[in-house]
């Protein structure tokens, strides 16, 4: 009995001998196979959520972000809007001024001023769900901000 | 005159022996030094390769030559923090200017994912199907899928070995733990040994609930050596105090008054999954009752309090083993030995030994030949032009 268990077991301690190579050299191998499993995917809270719409004019293109209220179970009663703002000619300009209509009710529900020097943001809230401002912040060649706004379905 | 003969044939014996059992090992280091496809791009990386490449065979050749694993497998994990530390610290500031990371780096999802973060990703895994971390999945520095590869793997392969082969924070106390030749605080309530265990529980429901990594938010002591938030509200500045504190007395302080790994034992919620991990790898340390005095010495030189009066007693250390092979070389008796489950005990145990320490000692070379290279061209980049960067 003792030897059937003793070779299953210098077997095994024999793969471990492997592993630790494999796992290093064939790492961007795994890495990417494991990259493509469902659940290997970021947070809204860290993403911003998946994209609303994305408004082109000549000297600013601005992504709205659908509103993000996860929590571990089910939705919470607080939650923010992402909103990036990028430039086709890569320098944004120094005011960035938009009315934003998040919830796609054709109806503004927030205003919002940016100047992109000193990091100042201005919000302007029309929709009664709209709280204020959570990140303002450059990220690379744009600007992104995230609104605090309530979940609409659990004020009710 | 024939014992003086007798013993230069067993020195040379034993030196043959050991650089046979090298030759592997040499192979692996040449690999994980200098790469599949060598490019040496001045005359000091060459040089910062060939003191790296000698530095892991003497290692390796010392632990086969003398029998003692523990002395020679620190140095290389101390040597590891210490470059690790240096040259993570120096391309942030390379990259961004400062140790610190603000809004700009989280929103851009460029934190780099370290080992200790998939404590806290398991619990909103299951039940958001989402990662709650600003990394990116894939490609870049320190990308989130390809450290849950090497975790799964080194887990899978070593269990808790990884605390003290492969953990690039793991040297730091290990490393304050042996400035002193005798302990000033020579009791310690070994219950202690299971709070990591509370901590991973707590960070684990936490973070789940707050969809944020609160380990890394407020405690990871490493901080202090790596990256941490800008300092930009109170609540930020009450996280500063409060890792920078921890590291202090975790990895600083009390370490170095026990000769214990305090921040490994107490406080480290990835030590107490891999310590899980334990149960299913197949590599243990046993005593071999037979040979036990039950001296004791091994529960006093343990640095995880890993052995206690009534594990010598059943003849095995408890799961928060890290295998660092601290009480097999205080051993007198050679009782206490690296063992395969399901073997009997105290028999080849040479092999079990051996199959422990090439893939152990692998792991220490994976992680640490890259940056002690990247840290040597750096010190003399420093000696030569006054300058890191």
């Amino acid at each position: 009995m003792k030897k059937l268990t003793a070779i299953p077991a210098y077997l095994w301690a024999i793969v471990c001998l492997l592993i630790i190579p494999v796992c290093f050299i064939k790492n961007d191998t795994f890495a990417n196979e494991m990259a493509k499993l469902p659940f290997m995917k970021l947070h809204p809270v860290y993403s911003g959520g998946d994209q609303a719409k994305i408004i082109t004019d000549p000297e600013l293109v601005t992504t709205i972000y659908k509103p993000v209220f996860e929590s571990l179970f089910g939705k919470s009663k607080t939650g923010f809007v992402q909103l990036k703002f990028s430039s086709p000619s890569d320098t944004l300009p120094l005011i960035i001024k938009r009315d934003i209509d998040y919830n796609s009710d054709n109806a503004v529900d927030f205003g919002i001023e940016i100047n992109t020097q000193t990091g100042d943001t201005k919000l302007t809230p029309v929709n009664t769900l709209v709280r204020n401002i959570n990140i303002s912040s450059k990220v690379k060649k744009n600007w992104v901000v995230r609104v605090n706004v309530t979940n609409p379905v659990k004020s009710k | 005159m024939k014992t003086i003969r007798e013993n230069s044939f067993s020195t040379t014996g034993k030196i043959g022996k050991s650089l046979l059992l090298l030759l592997p090992m040499t192979f692996l280091i040449l690999l994980f030094t200098a790469g599949p496809t060598p490019s040496f791009n001045s005359k000091v990386s060459l040089v910062a390769f060939l003191i790296t490449f000698i530095f892991f065979n003497v290692l390796f050749f010392m632990i086969l030559y003398k029998g003692k694993v523990d002395r020679y497998r620190a140095t290389g994990f101390i040597v590891l923090a210490l470059f690790f530390a240096l040259t993570f610290i120096v391309d942030l500031i390379g990259m961004r200017g400062t140790m610190t990371f603000s809004h700009e780096t989280m929103l851009s999802c460029e934190i780099p994912f370290c080992h200790i973060v998939t404590t806290m990703v398991i619990l909103p895994l299951i039940f958001t199907g989402s990662i709650i971390f600003p990394g990116s999945i894939i490609g870049g520095f320190a990308s989130i899928a390809s450290m849950l590869v090497i975790v799964i793997g080194v887990m899978l392969a070593l269990g808790r070995g990884f605390c003290s082969w492969g953990c690039f924070y793991g040297g730091w106390d290990d490393g304050t733990s042996r400035i002193l030749r005798k302990p000033v605080i020579k009791k310690i309530n070994p219950a202690f040994r299971w709070a990591s265990f509370a901590v991973l529980i707590i960070v684990a429901i936490t973070s789940a609930l707050v969809l944020e990594p609160t380990y890394c938010d407020w405690l990871c002591p490493f901080k202090t050596v790596t990256e941490f938030e800008k300092v930009t509200s109170f609540t930020v500045l009450l996280k500063t105090i409060t890792f920078v504190s921890l590291f202090a007395a975790l990895v600083i302080v009390l370490p170095l008054l026990t000769k214990k790994r305090i921040q490994c034992t107490t406080l480290c919620p990835m030590g107490a999954l891999c310590s899980l991990s334990n149960k299913i790898n197949v590599f243990e340390v046993r005593i071999d009752k037979g040979k036990c005095t039950e001296c004791m010495l091994c529960t006093k030189v343990c640095p995880t309090m890993s052995l206690e009066k009534q594990d010598v007693e059943k003849g095995k250390p408890s799961i928060t083993c890290m295998k660092c092979g601290k009480c097999i070389d205080s051993c007198s008796k050679s009782a206490i030995n690296y063992h395969i489950k399901g073997t009997p005990v105290g028999k080849r145990v040479t092999l079990a030994r051996m199959l422990f320490l090439y893939p152990a000692f692998t792991l220490l070379v994976v992680f640490t030949a890259g940056n002690m290279q990247q840290g040597i061209v750096l010190l003399v980049k420093l000696f030569t032009t006054g300058s890191l960067l």
